[in-house]
């Protein structure tokens, strides 16, 4: 989580006003995967010879978790997507390079 | 618009307007110019499938989608799929260096003939080169690339944004039932821009001197700051990123969008 924090800060320049709101999605998030921050992480990159690689099947379980998190939580839908790019925010500073569309 | 402005003005344009579609005459346009880019040997090893994502069956452009392209796939409504036939050089055997030949373009004053190209040409360098498939892959797909984006500049020209991006070839070959022979390269992602058209700024480069040299290596190219002034001028060198703003027009558009940030 420290990484999240300092990639935003150093992505904006200043701290994130809305970091509170970002770690009560991860935390919502990790308990709907039953996951620790640093397992997501570490279940999404493998070490190689050549250093650290994505690992792709844990990238996907965790894009596609992600999205089935978000749609099981209340509000509109642009709320929920509010909250599932939280957590994508947390691994894309983390460095798992992420896509997964427009949440609106 | 001015060539050394539509230079300057290219940038990868990675938030584009998904709802306002490209007209066709401009799709035309981008492919017209991919087809008399450079080619060595005239043999045009470029194909493309043009794909209107709205038209796309939602199965398949689903299956395109992967944790690493759904955004840019959503936004892009027009995508087009760059490929390089391989088996082309086997097919026409040397046919179109000869027209070459009939129209001027290649003359005896340069050593050329009909029968250099049927005795020597195809039989003695691009045959045997179609057998080394990893040299003639790396050779084609270079041949491609020129072409590829004298596309992409064409789609700037025609004030539209664009970016080339590299699609998963195994799902690629899938989606759009290609030959074998038909290598999957990349997919340009073609569109008005949702960001403004400067797009931050252009991008940073290497010194010049740092990449180009005069006579020999190590003896840089100097750079004419009056050559670089009048470039400024005409619209080629233009101001450099990050441009104030920036970061907010990306705040912005996430919000507009739903991105994390």
């Amino acid at each position: 989580m420290q990484t999240w924090l300092r990639g935003l800060r150093e992505q904006w320049g200043e701290e994130p006003d809305d970091w509170e709101q970002r770690l009560r999605a991860l935390a919502g998030f990790c308990a709907f995967a039953e996951k620790d921050p640093d397992t997501v992480i570490k279940e999404c990159v493998r070490e190689s010879e050549a250093g650290m690689r994505i690992r792709l099947k844990g990238r996907r379980f965790y894009n596609d978790k992600i999205a089935e998190w978000q749609a099981s939580l209340p509000g509109d839908r642009p709320a929920q997507g509010r909250a599932g790019n939280a957590v994508r925010s947390f691994l894309i500073h983390n460095g798992i390079f992420l896509q997964s569309g427009m949440q609106t | 618009m001015e060539f050394k402005q539509v230079v300057g003005r290219r940038r990868s344009i990675r938030f584009f307007e998904p709802d306002k579609q490209v007209e066709r005459e401009k799709v035309q346009t981008i492919l017209e110019a991919a087809r008399l880019a450079s080619c060595a040997v005239n043999a045009q090893w470029l194909r493309a499938i043009v794909v209107e994502r709205d038209k796309l069956p939602k199965e398949k452009l689903d299956q395109l989608k992967t944790p690493v392209a759904a955004l840019t796939l959503d936004l892009a409504p027009l995508h087009i799929y760059f490929f390089c036939d391989l088996g082309i050089v086997n097919r026409i055997k040397g046919e179109r260096l000869k027209e070459l030949v009939d129209v001027g373009a290649l003359a005896p004053t340069h050593g050329w003939s009909h029968k250099f190209v049927d005795d020597f040409v195809y039989p003695q360098i691009l045959a045997p080169m179609t057998q080394n498939r990893e040299g003639y892959l790396a050779a084609a797909i270079a041949d491609c690339g020129g072409a590829a984006h004298m596309a992409m500049l064409t789609a700037f020209d025609e004030g539209l944004g664009a970016c080339m991006n590299t699609p998963n070839p195994g799902l690629v070959k899938g989606v759009f039932g290609v030959p074998d022979d038909w290598v999957p390269l990349w997919v340009l992602l073609v569109g008005y821009p949702a960001e403004s058209w400067e797009a931050g700024g252009q991008r940073p480069r290497p010194p010049f001197e740092e990449l180009y040299f005069e006579g020999e290596y190590g003896t840089p190219f100097k750079r004419d700051e009056k050559v670089v002034e009048r470039l400024k001028d005409e619209g080629m060198i233009q101001a450099p990123a990050p441009l104030p703003g920036r970061q907010e027009e990306i705040r912005k558009l996430a919000e507009r969008f739903g991105l994390p940030l």
